[in-house]
């Protein structure tokens, strides 16, 4: 493999998806730091040249560039069936949930960005109430995996899934949410703190 | 365990879900408190406030048998007393500097707290202790505590039963009131039931919630939003 190359923004939390895979699978990627907020540069002509929609982050593989978290995170995972797996079934559980993380889960990285850089209130928004409506889909789907025995969304052990879906609960105190109200999802989110080689970001204390 | 009003008893989780040597918050009435539980299976419960600076307790972690808050490492032990302060490891630190433990009990599968002072100890329900009851799940529900009791068949004034729901066996259905038009439900089944019916009773726990918010206007539909 070619030296893996990651335009990443620290405070981003699509780019910590990209940058919590690559610890855990243990590879290193060379770090660019795009300047989003305050400086805007995710818009800038140069970054532009790089990711055409703007999408951050971009992960240079094999020489190819793929924008935004959902490819990278799959670029990443190609091959390794531990983490993508091959049976047809659950791939397409994996596939289920990367769309859902990609789609309806988007409401809460909106809340997120609006409450830390936009001054949203605390108000019951439409974007709120999406985003709050997108977490009780995973907690309740955790807990019909609890009573069957399961502690991941697919499957034995962590896939791709849990990687795409962790920051939006890991993370939704910066907008307000708390853990308590669930109880499946913490108990999740303690579990993926244990991988080993797991990193956080600002938002996710380094202990719990 | 009275699952009526009175004592100030209130079931803040499931025990399940409170694993050894973690914290967790939980919020009763609008009290914010913090629920551990030490390396020897016993639970606490606190003021959700670090004594030094105000942190949230539930924000820290569990080490060497005491709480730590997030903020300066303050340790805590069972009996709330500051144990250790990491920026003065020589210090003995004064029996002054402590968290305020509330009163906890721990039976049907549910951690309790009694959050008014004087709060009396619990009392026995035959209902609940005639049998052994296995977690299902904990629901938030946006609603008034009062309408969701209503709903489930929690007989006047009670905020937790053993339920006759149906023919398949009994329900241990608990309240916590968060704030003002939110509670948690906790939903129990009697052992040993089958995990079909650990399923139904988790689908049976969404629905109450969606029809509980409904009444209250409260309507969380996740979808593609901009």
């Amino acid at each position: 493999m070619s030296e893996l190359v990651l335009h990443d923004d620290e405070l981003d939390e699509d780019c910590y998806r990209v940058r919590l895979f690559l610890s855990l699978l243990g590879l290193e990627a060379r770090r660019v730091a795009v300047d989003v907020v305050p400086g805007g540069a995710q818009d800038s002509p140069g970054f532009r040249a790089v990711s055409p929609a703007g999408l951050l982050p971009v992960l240079r593989i094999d020489g190819q560039m793929v924008c935004g978290a959902g490819g990278a995170l799959l670029a990443l995972a190609h091959g390794r069936p531990a983490w993508l797996p091959e049976v047809r079934a659950d791939f397409a559980r994996v596939a289920h949930w990367l769309q859902f993380a990609a789609g309806p889960l988007r409401a809460t990285l909106l809340m997120r960005r609006a409450c830390l850089f936009g001054g949203a209130g605390d108000g019951q928004s439409a974007r709120r109430r999406a985003a709050v409506g997108a977490l009780r889909i995973m907690e309740d789907h955790l807990v019909h995996r609890r009573l069957e025995g399961g502690a991941w969304f697919v499957g034995d052990g962590p896939t791709v899934a849990d990687i795409a879906l962790f920051p939006a609960a890991a993370l939704c105190r910066d907008w307000g949410e708390e853990y308590s109200a669930y109880p499946a999802l913490r108990r999740w989110v303690r579990a993926v703190r244990g991988l080993p080689g797991f990193v956080t970001m600002p938002g996710i204390p380094d202990y719990g | 365990m009275s699952g009526t009003c009175d004592g100030g008893w209130y079931p803040l989780m499931l025990s399940a879900d409170l694993e050894l040597g973690t914290v967790a918050g939980s919020t009763v009435l609008g009290r914010d408190l913090a629920v551990w539980r030490d390396g020897e299976g016993q639970a606490h419960v606190w003021d959700d406030r670090c004594p030094h600076r105000g942190m949230r307790l539930s924000l820290g972690f569990v080490r060497e048998g005491a709480l730590a808050c997030l903020y300066h490492g303050w340790r805590f032990g069972v009996d709330g007393r500051c144990v250790h302060i990491p920026a003065h490891p020589d210090l003995s630190p004064p029996g002054t500097i402590r968290a305020a433990p509330l009163p906890v009990a721990e039976c049907h599968g549910l951690v309790w707290a009694s959050v008014e002072e004087d709060g009396s100890l619990p009392e026995g329900d035959p209902a609940m202790d005639a049998a052994a009851w296995v977690p299902v799940r904990s629901l938030r529900i946006e609603a008034p505590w009062q309408d969701v009791a209503r709903a489930v068949g929690m007989p006047d004034g009670h905020r937790a039963a053993a339920l006759d729901r149906d023919v398949e066996g009994r329900v241990l259905a608990a309240l916590l009131p968060v704030r003002e038009g939110a509670c948690m439900l906790h939903l129990l089944a009697a052992a040993s039931a089958g995990v079909e019916r650990l399923h139904d009773l988790a689908d049976w726990g969404q629905d109450v919630r969606a029809r509980a918010e409904e009444r209250a206007g409260q309507v969380f539909l996740a979808g593609v939003v901009a």
